[in-house]
């Protein structure tokens, strides 16, 4: 008896056991897709990363769960996206452990950036070691170009100094027939790759460079270098650096009474904090930039999406719409991929074009396409972020022409907050 | 050339005069409280947010001197009699004390900074006020600096002669010379102490104002602030109030030739400084 009860049992015990070992071995139902980003909620970079990207990506995720997720043909069904978010505190050391802790700890299923063109340099190599798509908000990538073929993975988003900015501010100032420029340029690779493109693509078009200052990001004055600058006659000034800096030169060049014919300043002069600040005072200063309410109605859509119930200073008018687009690309992306599979999605962003709030948008060899853009350079006037430069394309809409010389700084500068 | 020359020198004076004020907060922290703040820039920040606030109200900067300065007292002051009393009481040396003190004020640093970015974000903010140019022997300057430096420099000298000439300034310099006779002779040490520390903050609010006047702020711009005062006071001598006050005027100086020889190098200038110090004349400028 005891044996015929043995078998039968020891049968079942196995087939429990394959059934169990089958149950926890096949995937379970995906239910969401769970986004990994290391940020810089504290630390100085924060400025910039809850200004530019942060915005964005919050108001971006929340619209896609609205509709109820992005829909995975693998899956039969729309996920939602679950946001996974650790701060870095700007510190790059930190991003580089954070980034691999998302992979190959918290195994998310993608990979968002992280701010600033160092951190693209940092970020991009450890994506592509894990085969994660990298589609970068904040930075520039001058440097990296040349490296893209190595890095499949690695998807810039944001207009930067070559691609193609400065070669639209140099044409701007040659049809305005300026002759000389005075840079100021942070030292740190963002400065780096502005301040060599400009001296590249302004003595290209008869444009001397009689001055070229780099200075620390945390600098406190900057007086004597403007002062310097004035004396040279320059026609433009550039400030090549980032927003701090930006704002600080602004200021000591209005107190100090120095008005070039022209002043590019960025990044900084794009948001709506530089307005905020300066008000009026900033009629005439130009910016990097892509497009305004004027650019096209979906663009208009886009940023009362963006800045509903949001002071001025959220404003962002060069980084913003690109960062859209570039996730509004990704996420068809999947669409058409039908899959999370990093290597079929990223397959389909280097082949495909999709209409984003740009229009027409694709990627070429790594780089959202020139084409894609709307705008290169941007001017205050009256009080509107116009977008006075573009390339020769079809997305290109310029809103007003460029102001030259500039206005000359109030005197005394009305108080503005 | 002298036009230049008196550019660089007023240009780097402008500059002191701030990084001064900072330094003769942290230096009667650290002289008389014995707390090595790591959040002072914190209290600048506060400073600087709040003026900024207020400016938002129509209320002029130079008024809110009356408001940022208290304000910032009133929170050092609570700070020392709550968290710094109770180290300074159960820590067995004052050795230890300086060790438990310092990393509760990294404690400090950011739960003040984690409030302040909770209240007003991270973003860059600032406000335009005297921004025009006022010419000093053929050299231009904003107005606005110089009514910094002003500022600077008559807070400066009213604190020290408040430290030199009043009964309650002699009790605290008795209490930075030896805090037990102090108290001993009938001085209240927690009482002194946490007004050191607490005047130590306003001193801190009071440069945090005015850098709002010249430079944009934010919420995350403390630390380093706090790495110049650390300079500064080394410079100028560890709990020297005067060595403090022209070590700022010092420094600042040295930026702003740095600057304008090679801007580059102007952090790094004030780096080796700081070495140098260290290794010839660890005791600073006026320091014992």
């Amino acid at each position: 008896m005891k044996k015929k009860v043995f078998l039968p049992l020891l049968m079942a015990i196995f087939v429990l056991m394959f059934l169990f070992s089958a149950t926890v071995t096949t995937a379970p139902a995906k239910d969401k897709i769970v986004v990994g980003m290391s940020r810089p909620l504290s630390g100085p970079m924060a400025k910039i990363g809850d200004s530019a990207f942060r915005p964005v990506y919050e108001t971006f995720v929340a619209e896609v769960n609205a509709q109820g997720g992005i829909f995975v043909k693998e899956f039969n069904k729309k996920l939602p996206i679950e946001l996974k978010v650790y701060d870095d505190k700007s510190d790059t050391g930190t991003m580089t452990r954070l980034t691999e802790k998302l992979i190959l700890e918290d195994k998310v299923d993608f990979l968002w950036p992280a701010c600033g063109t160092h951190n693209i340099f940092a970020q991009a190599p450890i994506a592509n070691k894990y085969s994660y798509i990298l589609l970068t908000a904040e930075g520039g990538a001058t440097s990296i170009t040349p490296m893209l073929q190595s890095l499949p993975y690695l998807f810039i988003s944001l207009s930067f100094s070559d691609w193609y900015q400065i070669p639209v501010w140099a044409d701007l100032l040659a049809e305005k027939g300026a002759k000389t420029a005075y840079i100021i340029s942070m030292a740190d690779l963002f400065g780096i790759e502005y301040a060599g493109v400009s001296s590249i693509e302004l003595p290209k078009r008869g444009i001397n460079i009689v001055g070229i200052k780099s200075v620390p990001p945390d600098i406190k004055d900057l007086s004597t270098i403007l002062k310097e600058a004035q004396k040279t006659k320059a026609d433009a000034l550039m400030v090549l650096a980032y927003p701090d800096a930006v704002i600080l030169a602004t200021k000591q060049s209005m107190e100090i009474g120095y008005n070039p014919k022209a002043f590019l300043g960025g990044p900084g002069v794009n948001f709506g904090f530089y307005h905020a600040i300066f008000g009026p005072a900033t009629e005439g200063v130009s910016g990097f930039s892509m497009a305004n309410r004027k650019t096209s109605p979906a663009m208009k859509e886009l940023f009362d999406k963006l800045y509903k119930n949001k002071p001025e200073a959220a404003n962002d008018w060069w980084g913003h719409p690109l960062y859209w687009a570039g996730y509004e690309f990704w996420k068809q992306a999947i669409e058409k991929a039908g899959t999370l599979d990093q290597k079929k999605i990223k397959d389909v962003m280097v082949a495909e074009t999709f209409n984003t709030v740009l229009g027409p948008t694709s990627f070429k060899g790594g780089l959202m396409a020139k084409e894609s853009h709307t705008g290169e350079i941007g001017q205050w006037q009256k009080g509107l972020f116009e977008t006075v430069g573009g390339g020769k394309w079809p997305n290109t809409k310029v809103t007003a022409p460029f102001v030259y010389p500039k206005p000359k700084w109030p005197v005394p500068a009305p108080a503005k907050k | 050339m002298i036009v230049e020359i008196l550019d660089i020198v007023i240009a780097g004076l402008l500059l002191g005069g701030l990084y001064a004020l900072i330094a003769m907060g942290l230096s009667l922290q650290y002289g008389v409280a014995r707390v090595l703040n790591i959040s002072h820039g914190e209290f600048i920040m506060l400073g600087a947010l709040g003026a900024w606030f207020l400016f938002g109200f129509g209320v002029n900067p130079l008024v809110s001197l009356a408001i940022c300065g208290p304000v910032t007292f009133i929170i050092g002051f609570l700070l020392y009699r709550t968290v710094f009393t109770r180290l300074r009481t159960s820590s067995a040396s004052i050795g230890a004390y300086e060790g438990s003190s310092m990393l509760a004020s990294f404690g400090l640093l950011f739960i003040i900074q984690s409030i302040a970015l909770i209240a007003w974000g991270s973003g860059i903010k600032g406000y335009t006020y005297l921004a025009f140019p006022v010419n000093v022997g053929g050299a231009l300057f904003a107005a606005n600096r110089l009514v910094a430096l002003a500022f600077a420099v008559f807070l400066g000298l009213v604190f020290y002669f408040f430290l030199v000439r009043t009964r309650l300034g002699k009790a605290i310099r008795a209490a930075a010379q030896d805090p037990a006779t102090a108290g001993l002779m009938g001085v209240n040490i927690n009482q002194v102490l946490a007004l050191c520390f607490g005047l130590g903050a306003m001193m801190a609010g009071f440069a945090g104002l005015l850098i709002s006047i010249c430079y944009p702020v934010n919420t995350t711009m403390g630390l380093e602030y706090t790495i110049i005062t650390i300079i500064v006071v080394v410079l100028g001598g560890l709990g020297s109030i005067p060595g403090s006050f022209i070590g700022g005027f010092i420094l600042g100086l040295i930026g702003s030739i740095v600057t304008y020889l090679e801007p580059g190098l102007s952090l790094a200038a004030y780096y080796v400084l700081f070495m140098l110090l260290l290794l010839v004349r660890p005791t600073g400028i006026l320091g014992k």
